[in-house]
């Protein structure tokens, strides 16, 4: 049986900051799980920004400014006692990443650079080109190694294992073996990231984002949040969903239906193009299920009016990034785009210390929910959220191990793993994961979506039932042990389908309108019954059960959202 | 004026050969045929994953961000080691003039499955080459109150490669790497260069000695990594500045810098590097071995040998540039 | 009657001791396609690369002069060498990136009334044959063709890395050796060595590994049986012909294989004798049945 005094799970800017502040002072061992190798985490796909009032830029922004943009950006459903410490702790964070070689981009002061963010009353998302989450990733990485964190890679969990106080562990597959091992641990840090996969080929989420820990944590019986809140980003390629920044719209770009109108004059005649994240994907949405769209269902972001010199000069990036991914140049043709679905607001609820309901089980960043992002998360904030929270979590998780014994486990979690496992190894398969997949995709994409509807939702849920019944018969055709990514690809499909019923039920329980969920039968935010965050574990039928939390309100009464 | 988008998308029916191989089960690698329609848009990985999705689930290889930024899906296309992602199949397809592409996986790594290859002992060699800031304390201040200054002329120093991805492929195409195992490759040497350029590291010494004892003065400046690096963070120009810097620090004498100075030197003398004395000015008393067997090559060739410089006709004229080049330094006002 | 075309011709540091043959034999095999070289009269040496590594700034300044004088020739730069093609091909593309720094090495060369403009063509032998001569008119010039003749093409790695050094075919999948062999009427054997580099540049730093990978390029052309390999590099050529015998012993491998420097094969298939090419001065012999 392998032993840490701390195991995190999942190896993005959350888990490698917690491993780091957990072993900053080098006396336990401090493990690091990840499906992937670290530096391939989601982190590092992170472009624009990390919010910190730092004032290098505008000298009269403060940590106030930045905590009541993020609690309006989350249409008021952030806990403002979380929002404030992830606020006021900021500048810290940032600069000990400087301290620590992250490369930020300088101002002529040879300080840290920083630009105006979408949601952002001032300028304060420090970036690095457009790699900040690449070269932050990368920075906790390499401190990672100085400082002898070990890596386990390309393991995949499969249980997180409690005594119904306290943590014992997890198990986890080792995929370049295909073995099943338990990890006992005296704390263990969930840091597995998003659940955008959910929605399959309609994200622009990496194809690993399908939510692992949340999924085991659930479960396990422990509570997970606000799940009906997912964010979708207007722009994604008609392939991939991989994200056409906002800067194309910005430089002066069109978007265009499949007839060829400039559909953006209906929905937004002054701001056009220009208008915010959300209304433009719904008027993309709308122009689709009107009957507008392109022959495979997109619409277009057009530049070509924009000319070739201007698109060198001014989109460089942009356009190279159409080219490779879909084919396209932006100088020839209009680029083919669909709304996208990018972060999950919900996730496993934790306390202001990372802490969930057992004792010694911590998450953090997207697989977690303190919350601070509510019901809408604001741009630059995902990766301050990760160092913020995966640094508490770290420290308190290094306080919880130095004080406290292991807690006994036995091999039962793991016999009954390798027993599901050679169960679904056996035999010719019933329906194949790519069906399933893809089948769940397109349902969230169109029911669970950017627009909702009692409706729709409610053949959703039942819909994922039946996935949920197919996926039984799922059988693995590559029966070698060793680095058997199809049994990994079934592992995830698990998971993914238990989270689309939360957040489809979710959605269909929430009877208002708030940030990212759009339900078209309830248009309006409803503060008096639903400013409140919804709970939801496992049901004794299976099924997923709600429950509500109050919202912490401790400064800033809610207030219409309007820019 | 409007008008209805008619996007013109190509489709052809290609074949795809993969290279397979399961330790367990095979004795040497071979290669799958898969038929597939190349649309306009599909990437390399779509094409794997299309293949895994509908022909054959036993198809391994890794992929997670599918946008050019983790690094994992790195193989080889028709020899090329390139990122899968952002990869399209059809200009390749075009470029070759045929209906079919190889992919195999990376050069220089165990392959652990099919396009999957052990990058364990790529990553144990950067770890060896102290891949991290050493705070210096000169830069960065005692506490989180304050950030530190670097003006944006030290940052673009390494800026540039702090772009790597460590996907691997520059060391799949390194040839000295194919040579010699213990050889730290071009991604390991960038990243040293990357620190050791900082302005806020304290540990230049120890790194750049790392560095030399694996095999800084091992690259051939071959080049190769710079044009299959996806992230263009030029490798070789790396090792060359770090060569650069273990030569100012007067530390490191070794047969590599001894080189760069003779023919820095030589240039200015002659227009010409000393071809015919090189092994001996590199190498010390043990070079003459090698201007013998020279001598007798030629000789055995019925020509004279000489220790004559064949001096180039601008030899006039060189040390003029040396001169202004000082000039310039000295000032600080080199813009390269 | 066609049209002789013209280069400023820049040597480099190639062709010494039993290679300065190749003075002579480069100028009778063009003459053979109508074409001239003007000797860059006051070139000095590109450096290799190497100067870099003291000073990347006197490295463009000695680059820039060899080309403002090309410039002042109103003449293409044709170089022989690929390392050299890179190195200069580099200097321009870095002064052309940066006209801070091509102002500055303009600074410099003004010391000694140089300019340079930043028009320079370059090429190489493998562009001078396959697209200023063109295969058509080679092939008119081919008396010779060496049919039955199983050739290793070699480019090396000079002409071909990074991809943005040139602009005359695919980087990822260059052609023009392979079409000018076929022209000569040789068979081209493909082989997994071909993109290796042959490490000439270590052979003082590290003559060990320059022996080794030397080894294993020859070693991939062997196994598939070939006669001969060609390359377009002059330095490759070195490592391949003139240390074939140490790298073999070295590594433990007993095989000769003769290798021959494009221009050579070229003169050959237009009709010139194996004295003409002065083969005898090859470390390898080469026994052609021609």
């Amino acid at each position: 049986m392998l032993t840490y005094d701390i195991l995190i799970v999942g190896s993005g800017g959350a888990g490698l900051y917690a491993a780091l502040e957990s072993r900053m002072e080098e006396d336990l061992q401090v493990g690091v799980l990840t499906k992937v190798y670290p530096t391939r985490s989601h982190t590092g796909a992170a472009q624009g920004g990390v919010n910190a009032a730092l004032a290098n830029l505008d000298p009269t922004d403060t940590w106030q400014d930045h905590w009541f943009d993020t609690v309006k950006g989350s249409d008021y459903l952030a806990d403002q006692d979380a929002a404030e410490i992830m606020t006021r702790e900021a500048p810290m964070v940032v600069r000990e990443m400087e301290h620590w070689g992250c490369p930020f981009s300088r101002t002529d002061e040879g300080k840290i650079a920083q630009r105006p963010f979408g949601g952002a009353s001032k300028p304060r998302a420090c970036f690095s080109a457009d790699k900040v989450g690449h070269v932050m990733l990368h920075t906790l990485y390499e401190q990672g190694i100085r400082h002898g964190v070990n890596f386990l890679n390309e393991w995949q969990v499969l249980s997180l294992m409690h005594d119904g106080q306290r943590c014992q562990g997890v198990t986890a597959i080792n995929t370049q073996t295909g073995r099943v091992h338990t990890i006992q641990a005296k704390a263990v840090i969930l840091a597995t990231g998003g659940h955008g996969r959910i929605y399959w080929t309609r994200t622009s989420n990496a194809l690993g984002n399908t939510g692992d820990g949340t999924a085991i944590a659930f479960r396990a019986g422990l509570p997970i949040k606000d799940m009906e809140f997912i964010q979708f980003h207007p722009t994604g390629l008609r392939r991939t969903g991989i994200l056409v920044s906002e800067g194309a719209r910005g430089e002066g770009g069109f978007l265009l239906n499949g007839l060829g109108e400039r559909f953006m004059s209906r929905y937004a005649p002054e701001k056009m193009e220009l208008g915010p994240r959300d209304l433009v994907s719904r008027s993309c949405e709308t122009e689709v299920r009107e009957g507008r769209a392109g022959p495979e269902g997109e619409v277009f972001l057009d530049l070509t009016h924009l000319g070739r010199e201007r698109i060198l000069e001014r989109l460089p990036q942009i356009r190279e990034l159409c080219i490779e991914f879909e084919g396209v140049d932006p100088i020839e043709e209009p680029i083919p785009i669909k709304p996208t679905a990018h972060y999950s607001m919900g996730g496993i609820h934790t306390d202001l210390n990372g802490q969930t309901s057992i004792e010694g089980i911590y998450a953090a960043g997207e697989a977690g929910c303190v919350s601070v992002h509510g019901a809408n998360r604001l741009g630059g904030n995902s990766l301050l959220d990760i160092l913020i929270f995966g640094r508490r979590a770290g420290k308190h998780a290094l306080e919880y191990a130095r004080n406290n014994s292991f807690t006994p486990v036995d091999t039962g979690q793991e016999e009954a793993d390798t027993q599901m496992i050679a169960s679904m190894m056996e035999g010719e398969s019933g329906a194949s994961i790519a069906d399933i997949r893809r089948a769940m995709g397109n349902l969230m994409a169109e029911k669970v979506g950017v627009y909702r509807n009692g409706k729709d939702l409610e053949s959703a849920v039942s819909e994922l039932a039946d996935l949920q019944e197919q996926f039984k018969t799922v059988r693995i055709q590559d029966k070698t042990k060793a680095f058997n990514t199809e049994l990994v690809s079934a592992l995830e499909l698990k998971n993914m389908l238990d989270l689309a019923e939360v957040v489809a039920v979710g959605a269909l329980e929430r009877k208002e309108s708030r940030g990212a969920h759009t339900r078209e039968d309830h248009p309006e935010r409803d503060d008096g019954n639903w400013l409140a965050h919804t709970m939801a574990t496992l049901g004794d039928d299976g099924r997923p059960k709600l429950d509500f939390s109050p919202v912490t309100i401790t400064e800033f009464e809610p207030k219409a959202r309007t820019y | 004026m409007i008008e209805k988008i008619t996007p013109v998308r190509k489709s052809i029916l290609a074949n795809i050969r993969i290279q397979r191989f399961t330790p367990s089960e095979h004795k040497s690698a071979y290669f799958d045929n898969f038929k597939v329609t190349v649309e306009t848009g599909m990437t390399v990985l779509e094409a794997l994953r299309l293949i895994k999705n509908t022909q054959d689930s036993s198809l391994t290889f890794r992929a997670f961000c599918r946008s050019k930024i983790c690094g994992s899906c790195a193989v080889r296309v028709n020899g090329k080691p390139v990122l899968a992602c952002s990869t399209q199949l059809m200009p390749i397809l075009e470029d070759f003039k045929k209906d079919s592409v190889s992919i195999q996986p990376l050069k220089n790594m165990p392959v652990l499955r099919d396009l999957v290859v052990d990058i364990e002992p790529v990553i144990e060699k950067l770890s060896k080459m102290h891949p991290y800031l050493m705070e210096n304390r000169e830069r960065i201040p005692e506490t989180l109150e304050q950030e530190s200054i670097m003006s944006k002329q030290e940052h673009s120093r390494f800026d540039y490669i702090t772009d790597c991805i460590l996907c691997g492929s520059c060391y799949s195409a390194c040839s000295a790497a194919s040579a010699d195992p213990n050889y730290a490759g071009p991604l390991t040497l960038g990243k040293a260069y990357r620190f050791s350029a900082d302005v806020r590291d304290s540990f230049q010494g120890e790194r750049m000695q790392a560095a030399v004892d694996q095999g800084l003065w091992s690259c051939a400046q071959c080049r190769k990594c710079i044009n299959v690096c996806p992230k263009d963070t030029r490798p070789a120009v790396s090792i060359q500045r770090m060569r650069k810097m273990s030569i100012d620090d007067g530390i490191h004498d070794t047969a590599g810098s001894r080189r760069a100075k003779a023919y820095t030197g030589d240039v200015a003398k002659y227009g010409q590097v000393n071809k015919p004395m090189l092994p001996v000015i590199v190498n010390g008393p043990k070079g003459w071995a090698a201007v013998e067997a020279a001598d007798n090559y030629l000789e055995k060739h019925g020509i004279e040998p000489t220790r004559q410089v064949c001096t180039l006709g601008g030899q006039s004229s060189t040390q003029k540039i040396y001169d202004k080049v000082k000039e310039l330094e000295a000032k600080g006002e080199n813009k390269t | 009657m066609s049209e002789t075309i013209r280069y400023g011709f820049y040597s480099g540091c190639c062709f010494q001791g039993a290679d300065a043959r190749f003075f002579d034999i480069l100028r009778d095999v063009f003459a053979k396609v109508d074409v001239e070289l003007d000797l860059i009269e006051d070139a000095v040496c590109c450096g290799s690369g190497v100067i870099e590594e003291r000073s990347e700034l006197t490295s463009l300044a000695v680059n820039a002069k060899n080309m403002a004088h090309a410039e002042q020739m109103g003449l293409p730069l044709y170089t022989p060498c690929s390392t050299c093609y890179n190195v200069i091909s580099n200097a321009q593309k870095r002064m052309k990136e940066d006209p801070a720094v091509h102002a500055q090495v303009n600074e410099i060369l003004a010391e000694q009334g140089l300019e340079y403009k930043g028009t320079c063509k370059l090429t190489h032998t493998l562009w001078v044959f396959a697209q200023d001569v063109g295969l058509e008119k080679l092939k008119e010039r081919v008396t010779n063709p060496l049919t039955g003749l199983r050739v290793a093409s070699y480019y090396g790695c000079h002409t071909r890395n990074p991809a943005d050094i040139q602009g005359y075919e695919s980087a990822d999948n260059p052609t023009s050796l392979e079409d000018i062999l076929e022209v000569l009427g040789v068979q081209i054997v493909e082989y997994d060595t071909k993109d290796d580099c042959c490490g000439y540049h270590l052979a003082w730093p590290n003559n060990d590994l320059n022996m080794k990978m030397t080894s294993n390029v020859l070693e991939g052309a062997h196994t598939k049986d070939v006669d001969l390999m060609v390359t377009s590099c002059p330095l490759c050529f070195k490592s391949m012909d003139g240390t074939q015998a140490k790298a073999l012993a070295q590594t433990g491998k007993n095989f000769q294989l003769p290798v021959l420097f494009l221009p050579e094969l070229v003169g050959l298939a237009c009709g010139m004798t194996s004295e003409d090419m002065m083969l005898k001065y090859h470390g390898v012999p080469v026994n052609l049945r021609l």
